[in-house]
C-alpha cells in the first residue's frame, strides 16, 4: 500500500490538516500524536499562517489569500515533501546496526530554517543527489518567497549559512552546494506571478 | 518465540514497552513514533482492536536467540541528530545485554 494522489503515506492530506488548524476537527485526533509527517505538515502550515499575518500587517492581505500562485506552489511542494522519502544513512557505532534519517525529516528541517527568517516562506526544498550513498555530493535546492522590503541578497546569504550549519549538525550528508532561489517577492498589490510581469528573482549557489 | 535472557517481561510486547522507556530516556529524543505506520500494520491494528492491547510502539521480533529491534524516533535540535541516533542504538544494546541483536533506528523528525 502506498500513498496516492494528494494524500500522505498515512492516508491523510494537507487539506485535512488545514481544516484541523481552522476548526480543531480531525477524523482521527490520536493519529496526530503519532504521525511525524502530519506533525511536520501542521508545523509548516502554522508557519505559513504566521507569514500570512505579516502580510496582513503590511496591508497586503490580498497576497495572502491562500489562492495566490505563490501560496499554491508552496502547498503543492508541501504535499510532495511531507512524505518519508529516501533513507539517509547515519554511521553506526556497531557494525550491522542500521541508522537512518528520512529525507522528509531533513526537508522539513530545511523548510523550518527558511521559514524562521522573518518575512520568508520556503517553497520547494529538494536534496539532489544520491542521499542513500554516504559521501555522495548533494546539492540542496530551496525556493523561497520573500515579503517586499526584506533585502533579497542578504536574506539568501543568511538562509544559505543557516541551512549549511543545520545540515552539518544534523546530517552526515556531503553538501556540495546550496542553491537558494528567491522565486517570489510578495509586494503590495501583487497579483501573483501568472498574472503579472516576470517577478524579481535571484539565484545563488556556493559551497557551504 | 520468547526468550528468558532479559530482565523483566521478556515477551515481545513487554520488551517493546521497556525499550520505549529506554529510548525516551536518551538525551535528545523527543518522541518515539510507532515503528510501523498504521497503514503498514492493518492486521496488527485489527488484532489490537479485538484484544484491547495497544500496538507496541517499538517493533521487537525474535528469531531464535537473536532479536531484531526497530524504532522510529523524533529528536530535538538541542543535540546533533546522528549522535542521538547512535546513543539510542547503544542504549538499546545495553538493555539487551549480550543477546545477538540487529538494531534499526530511523529518525523521522528533527525539530
Amino acid at each position: 500500500m502506498s500513498a496516492s494522489g494528494d494524500n500522505f503515506e498515512c492516508g491523510h492530506s494537507l487539506e485535512e490538516l488545514s481544516i484541523y488548524l481552522d476548526t480543531g476537527e480531525f477524523s482521527d485526533p490520536g493519529h496526530l500524536t503519532e504521525c511525524p509527517e502530519c506533525q511536520s505538515g501542521l508545523a509548516a502550515l502554522r508557519r505559513l499562517a504566521a507569514l500570512g499575518d505579516e502580510l496582513v500587517s503590511a496591508d497586503i492581505a490580498a497576497a495572502g489569500s491562500g489562492t495566490d500562485d505563490w501560496m499554491q506552489s508552496i502547498l503543492d511542494n508541501l504535499r510532495l515533501e511531507l512524505r518519508p522519502g529516501r533513507d539517509i544513512p547515519v554511521r553506526p557505532d556497531t557494525p550491522g546496526d542500521i541508522l537512518t534519517e528520512t529525507e522528509g525529516s531533513i526537508s522539513a528541517l530545511i523548510r523550518s530554517a527558511a521559514d524562521s527568517l522573518p518575512g520568508t516562506a520556503a517553497g520547494k526544498c529538494r536534496l539532489d543527489g544520491d542521499v542513500s550513498t554516504p559521501g555522495s555530493p548533494i546539492t540542496v535546492r530551496v525556493d523561497v518567497a520573500v515579503v517586499f522590503g526584506h533585502p533579497l541578497e542578504e536574506r539568501a546569504d543568511a538562509l544559505r549559512r543557516g541551512i549549511a550549519a543545520t545540515l552539518a549538525r544534523h546530517t552526515e550528508l556531503n553538501i556540495a552546494a546550496i542553491d537558494v532561489t528567491v522565486a517570489d517577492v510578495l509586494e503590495p498589490g501583487f497579483p501573483g506571478p501568472a498574472a503579472g510581469p516576470a517577478r524579481p528573482s535571484e539565484s545563488s549557489e556556493e559551497k557551504p | 518465540m520468547n526468550q528468558s535472557l532479559l530482565p523483566g517481561d521478556t515477551t515481545p510486547a513487554g520488551l517493546a514497552a521497556a525499550l520505549r522507556d529506554v529510548i525516551l530516556d536518551v538525551d535528545g529524543v523527543a518522541e518515539v513514533f510507532p515503528a510501523r505506520p498504521l497503514w503498514q500494520n492493518i492486521a496488527g491494528a485489527a488484532r489490537s482492536a479485538v484484544t484491547g492491547e495497544p500496538l507496541p510502539v517499538v517493533q521487537v521480533e525474535f528469531d531464535g536467540e537473536a532479536v531484531d529491534v526497530l524504532t522510529r524516533i523524533g529528536v530535538s535540535t538541542a543535540l546533533p541528530a546522528p549522535a542521538v541516533a547512535r546513543s539510542v542504538a547503544a542504549a538499546i544494546r545495553e538493555h539487551l545485554g549480550s543477546r545477538t541483536a540487529t538494531v534499526r533506528v530511523q529518525l523521522v523528525q528533527v525539530r
